[in-house]
């Protein structure tokens, strides 16, 4: 039967696809219709849209609080997935922070940085396994936790830490704090190099007033710089400008563009 | 019945931009506009995953899911054309549907589960509320007609869809002959149907 020609029938036909109820060879005859024809499938669409309303119509019911909670910690712990993702990438990593880690564990340490915050949150790894699509990746990580743990024993006098990303969220310098020495260690972890008269400098953000400078970095893959921890412990954000050579002249702010910016989480182990 | 009063459209319009305001500032990867938004949405959304799957437990899983969804595909919203509720009512549907194929594989062989939703089905009269917070115009029209619907016919109906339920599927589920869930289904549609058209 030629549906075009009897449009009650085609109307009636694509509710009962829509819905679902249409199945087996009669389905799949209309499929094959639709594609060729026009105004089939616009039937088709149009009882798709009107029916897709009957999930907006249910009676509400309140879930359990905890819910929310446990979204929030998979959110969280996602946004560390996708750091670590973008923190894979260098395969030569520079000699490990703050001398606290041996150099046996390096490749692992890396990845380990950007998982501090989901770890600091206790027993939210099995989350971020979960998290992992792919049996390859799972495995992987998996045999790394065990390594992790013993790294954040091992390194927990680093008391804060950042991962500085592009706007494209890939990370590109990694900072971290160590009050006992009073060192911010910064270490490069994207293919980013500034031309020969540009100068990368390290930013505060602080919650109120204009950014201060906390150095320029140099052309070495890992560089310390000295800082109290006072002049850390109330900034939520770090960020990195291209600067001149040498860095902004004077006092002033940032002069040229932001490239890479992220928070700075307190390590609360 | 035809148009509605233009307070109630207002309405429509000033929970959509809601809704999609919130949902672009998720985009970007707000938490607190998230929070919102959930406390916002997730009484509505439970309520949808509650009728799919049928039990509170699943349904926790099954929003928790759909929220970790809405967040990672939030800034792929702009290029929908639905209503921002009707989006994230479809995510959840999904994951719900995802959820009872897992588990139906998984437990094949285990005899059905109480189901709290068509246990109340089953009780008889009541009918089962619908409600139109935050639903979209589109919604509404829909909601007008499913209440013209003799209970039984809107609840086969409802559950056809939600569900992705086949006849005799259906007619397993609320333990109902075949021929009786054929009926309701067809009548409830050819109503549907009639009065929908008059929405157009």
């Amino acid at each position: 039967m030629n549906l075009l020609q009897h449009p009650d029938t085609l109307d009636r036909i694509a509710a009962s696809y829509a819905l679902g109820s249409l199945r087996g060879g009669a389905r799949r005859r209309f499929e094959a219709m639709a594609r060729v024809q026009a105004p089939v499938r616009a039937a088709a669409l149009v009882w798709q849209t009107r029916l897709s309303a009957m999930t907006e119509i249910q009676e509400q019911a309140a879930p359990d609080p905890a819910v929310w909670t446990r979204i929030l910690n998979l959110v969280q712990a996602d946004g560390e997935v996708l750091k670590m993702q973008a923190a894979r990438l260098p395969t030569t990593v520079a000699p490990a922070v703050g001398g606290g880690v041996g150099s046996g564990v390096q490749s692992g340490w890396l990845r380990s940085l950007a998982l501090w915050r989901t770890v600091a949150m206790a027993g939210v790894v099995a989350t971020t396994l979960a998290l992992v699509t792919g049996a390859s990746m799972r495995g992987q990580l998996g045999s790394q936790i065990a390594a992790l743990r013993t790294q954040l024993e091992q390194t927990s006098k680093i008391a804060y830490v950042a991962v500085l990303a592009d706007d494209k969220a890939a990370a590109s310098v990694l900072v971290t704090f160590d009050p006992q020495n009073g060192k911010l260690v910064l270490q490069r972890v994207g293919g980013f190099r500034e031309a020969g008269d540009k100068s990368l400098q390290l930013w505060a953000l602080p919650p109120a007033g204009g950014p201060q400078s906390l150095g320029v970095l140099g052309q070495d893959r890992v560089m310390r710089i000295n800082a109290a921890e006072g002049d850390v412990r109330q900034i939520p954000m770090l960020a990195i400008s291209l600067e001149p050579k040498g860095g902004v002249p004077g006092a002033g702010g940032p002069t040229g563009p932001v490239l890479f910016k992220g928070p700075l989480v307190h390590n609360a182990l | 019945m035809r148009f509605m009063a233009d307070n109630r459209s207002m309405e429509f319009q000033e929970s959509d931009a809601r809704l999609m305001a919130l949902l672009d500032l998720v985009a970007g990867r707000d938490e607190a506009a998230f929070k919102t938004l959930y406390d916002q949405c997730s009484s509505k959304l439970y309520g949808l995953a509650m009728r799919v799957v049928g039990n509170r437990e699943w349904a926790e899983d099954v929003l928790q899911e759909a929220f970790l969804n809405i967040w990672r595909a939030a800034q792929d919203y702009r290029a929908h054309l639905s209503p921002p509720m009707a989006w994230m009512g479809l995510i959840v549907r999904s994951r719900a549907l995802d959820f009872l194929r897992r588990r139906n594989a998984e437990r094949a062989h285990v005899t059905q589960e109480l189901d709290e939703v068509l246990e109340a089905t089953l009780e008889g009269d009541s009918p089962n509320p619908m409600d139109t917070t935050l639903a979209s115009q589109q919604a509404w029209a829909l909601h007008q007609c499913l209440t013209r619907l003799e209970m039984q016919q809107r609840e086969v109906v409802s559950l056809a869809y939600l569900r992705d339920l086949s006849h005799s599927e259906l007619a397993q589920q609320l333990r109902l002959p075949l021929g009786t869930v054929k009926t309701w289904i067809r009548r409830g549609l050819e109503q549907l149907r009639a009065c929908m058209a008059r929405f157009a």
